[in-house]
């Protein structure tokens, strides 16, 4: 997509130096830096819009934002999904008011002009005021995105034309996100609703907390921890078999002990379900190695703006609302094939975890946003912060995809989403984005890759 | 749409000492929660507790699938007895620093009606709050909306059974909901 450049070309490669490891502050505060992010960004890359599960019939819909741009997300009668700015072409007005629900058509409330659920301009209010010639209907819909796609479940959208595919943008990651999207049969669904709630933050400030910091973890939510699991800390710090794996700036950091992400949502009945259930499924479905993996201490973020925790199943966008503003969209992340039961011990449990009321979300939110205000005094934000930690643990790992270090407590990936932020921030078109170790699994489905890279 | 006053026939009007009795009870329940009083307001709550706020969702008038009353939906709470001492437990950990300095609570609780149900111990009470939360140098939020609860007379008081709670805010405008209702 071409765009036009506002205000003096920025030289953003001074901002961070991920070699010698640190970042400067103002990425987290300077207004200039997220406009620029807004075109750059998040009107290039593929975003996460909605999952096939919320807009499951003919005339579904749900309205949420790509960038801070509001759009429509609308099932058709042929059951493809489109997408288009929320935004009558008339005098602007925003069209649809409602989070989701299910329409014929989309009704401006203006002057009545009357969009089909493609967006498509079907009539308006007094039509014959408008004498021939005076509008091709055909072009005066509401603006569709570029592109649409999905990855098992996940509906994505990009306002780029000339953006990769979608598989392409996700690269070699699919073979982590399948842990969660793909771990048996039936696929995966959102279920219980949105939860939305607005943090006084930077968004990248909560997206590199879940690409790569399970250090906080340890210290934020020992209370969390405690709370949930009747007084059990986490598990003792291991720098050799717990990892960072990142590909194209999307992120996982995980452990291998197999449970503990588990343990912290306090549910018994899914411990169970999930160790005796899910588990084998796993193995035999996607192998040994991710069944390990699933449900570890663990946190992963696509980039730019959607989290989960695999094993906890608390699945989230962070819509940016300003430099220091962000709307957090919340559901639980569930497979189809659950019964009734653990799909709902797991929407309490994450209401209990991950909810704003939860024991673990209200430590986040107030340390998120105090990392970012205190950014508002000059000098203060002329400093740097520190990403150097576990910066020599590199690994080429023989069957783990993607950029590996070792030690889960580092900031690899979180260099890692810099990288890649720094990439789209200095690209002036997808051909100067450089594949960052995101594309050796091109074109295979990961579920048949049971060692990683060593069944290739 | 306010949902929680839906319409159902009282029995008969209450009598005045009741309602003074039961307003009584919630400004006391109101100044416990300021004061972070967590054991006490716990000895409020009845064995068979069910304390729900749920998320809300903005839909069309048109749109009667009610989601807002569905049990199954995300929710800020949906907890009973034991769950609500479980997240108290965080408190007590000594290791909550986000509520180190503490937050300045205060629940204003008006709105208050009584009625009687077929339970003869039984009440049926609404009532609409508001939440005001001071923290740190600056912080403030504001939350309102209304509750509709269910207490019982037992000999050791009136026990709070239900809760339901409705926010005013779709989004909540707060980075968090570190408080009870
Ligand atoms: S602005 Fe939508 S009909 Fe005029
Ligand atoms: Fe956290």
């Amino acid at each position: 997509m071409k765009m036009e450049r506002i205000g003096p070309p920025r030289d953003y490669n001074s901002l961070m130096n991920l070699e010698e490891g640190w970042v400067s502050r103002d990425v987290f505060f300077d207004p200039a830096i997220y406009e620029a992010e807004m075109r750059q960004i998040f009107a290039r890359v593929w975003l996460f819009v909605a999952h096939e599960s919320q807009v499951p019939k003919p005339g579904d819909f749900v309205t949420t934002y790509m960038g801070e741009d509001g759009v429509i997300v609308a099932r058709q009668k042929d059951m493809s999904v489109n997408v288009f700015l929320n935004s009558c072409p008339h005098r602007g007005n925003k069209v649809c008011h409602a989070d989701g629900g299910n329409a014929r058509r989309f009704v401006c409330n203006y002057h009545g002009w009357a969009f089909d659920t493609a967006g498509k301009l079907m009539g308006m209010n007094e039509e014959r005021c408008y004498d021939p010639g005076d509008i091709d209907k055909s072009e005066w819909g509401m603006k569709s995105v570029a592109k649409v796609a999905t990855f098992k479940g996940l509906i994505f959208a990009t306002f780029d034309p000339t953006a990769p595919s979608l598989e392409d943008y996700l690269g070699d990651y699919r073979w982590y996100l399948d842990c969660m999207l793909d771990s048996d049969d039936g696929g995966s669904e959102l279920i219980g609703g949105t939860m939305k709630f607005v943090i006084p933050m930077n968004w990248k400030m909560a997206a590199e907390n879940f690409i790569g910091d399970a250090y906080h973890a340890a210290w934020s939510h020992d209370s969390g921890a405690k709370a949930m699991t009747g007084g059990m800390a986490f598990p003792e710090l291991d720098l050799h078999n717990t990892f960072h794996a990142s590909a194209n700036g999307h992120g996982h950091e995980f452990g291998m002990d197999g449970f503990g992400d588990i343990m912290l949502l306090g549910r018994p009945k899914v411990t169970e379900y999930f160790m005796q259930v899910l588990k084998p499924r796993i193995e035999a479905r996607l192998g040994k190695l991710r069944s390990t993996i699933f449900g570890s201490i663990a946190s992963a973020t696509v980039f730019p703006n959607v989290s989960y925790l695999p094993g906890i199943s608390t699945f989230r966008t962070w819509l940016p609302k300003g430099p220091d503003k962000t709307e957090v969209r919340t559901w639980t992340i569930v497979n189809r094939n659950m019964p009734d039961e653990i799909k709902d011990e797991l929407t309490k449990g994450v209401m209990q975890t991950f909810g704003p009321s939860g024991t673990f979300e209200m430590d986040d939110g107030e340390n998120w946003e105090n990392s970012c205000s205190t950014n508002k005094g000059f000098v203060t934000r002329q400093g740097r912060l520190h990403y150097r930690c576990g910066i020599s643990r590199k690994d080429d790992h023989p069957e783990l995809p993607g950029i590996i270090y070792r030690g889960q407590f580092g900031d690899s990936n979180q260099r890692a989403f810099h990288r890649r932020w720094l990439d789209l921030m200095t690209a002036e078109s997808w051909n100067d984005v450089p594949d960052r170790q995101g594309n050796r699994l091109k074109g295979r489905e990961t579920r048949d890759l049971h060692n990683g890279l060593r069944s290739l | 749409m306010n949902q929680l006053a839906q319409k159902i026939a009282p029995l008969s009007a209450p009598a005045v000492d009741l309602v003074v009795e039961i307003q009584q009870v919630l400004y006391r329940e109101a100044r416990l929660l300021d004061a972070e009083r967590y054991d006490e307001w716990v000895e409020m709550l009845a064995p068979d507790l069910h304390y729900f706020m749920p998320n809300m969702e903005t839909r069309y008038r048109a749109d009667k699938s009610n989601i807002i009353a569905d049990l199954k939906r995300a929710a800020y709470f949906n907890d009973n007895r034991e769950d609500m001492l479980k997240r108290l437990d965080r408190l007590k950990t000594g290791t909550a620093w986000s509520e180190d300095p503490a937050t300045r609570f205060t629940h204003l609780i008006g709105n208050v009606e009584v009625e009687l149900t077929e339970t003869e111990s039984e009440y049926r009470v609404y009532s609409a709050f508001l939440l005001c939360r001071g923290r740190n140098e600056s912080d403030e939020d504001i939350q309102v909306g209304k509750r509709k609860d269910l207490w019982r007379r037992t000999p050791d008081g009136l026990k709070l059974v239900q809760r339901t709670i409705h926010l005013n805010q779709n989004t909540l405008l707060s980075k968090n909901l570190n408080a009870f209702l």
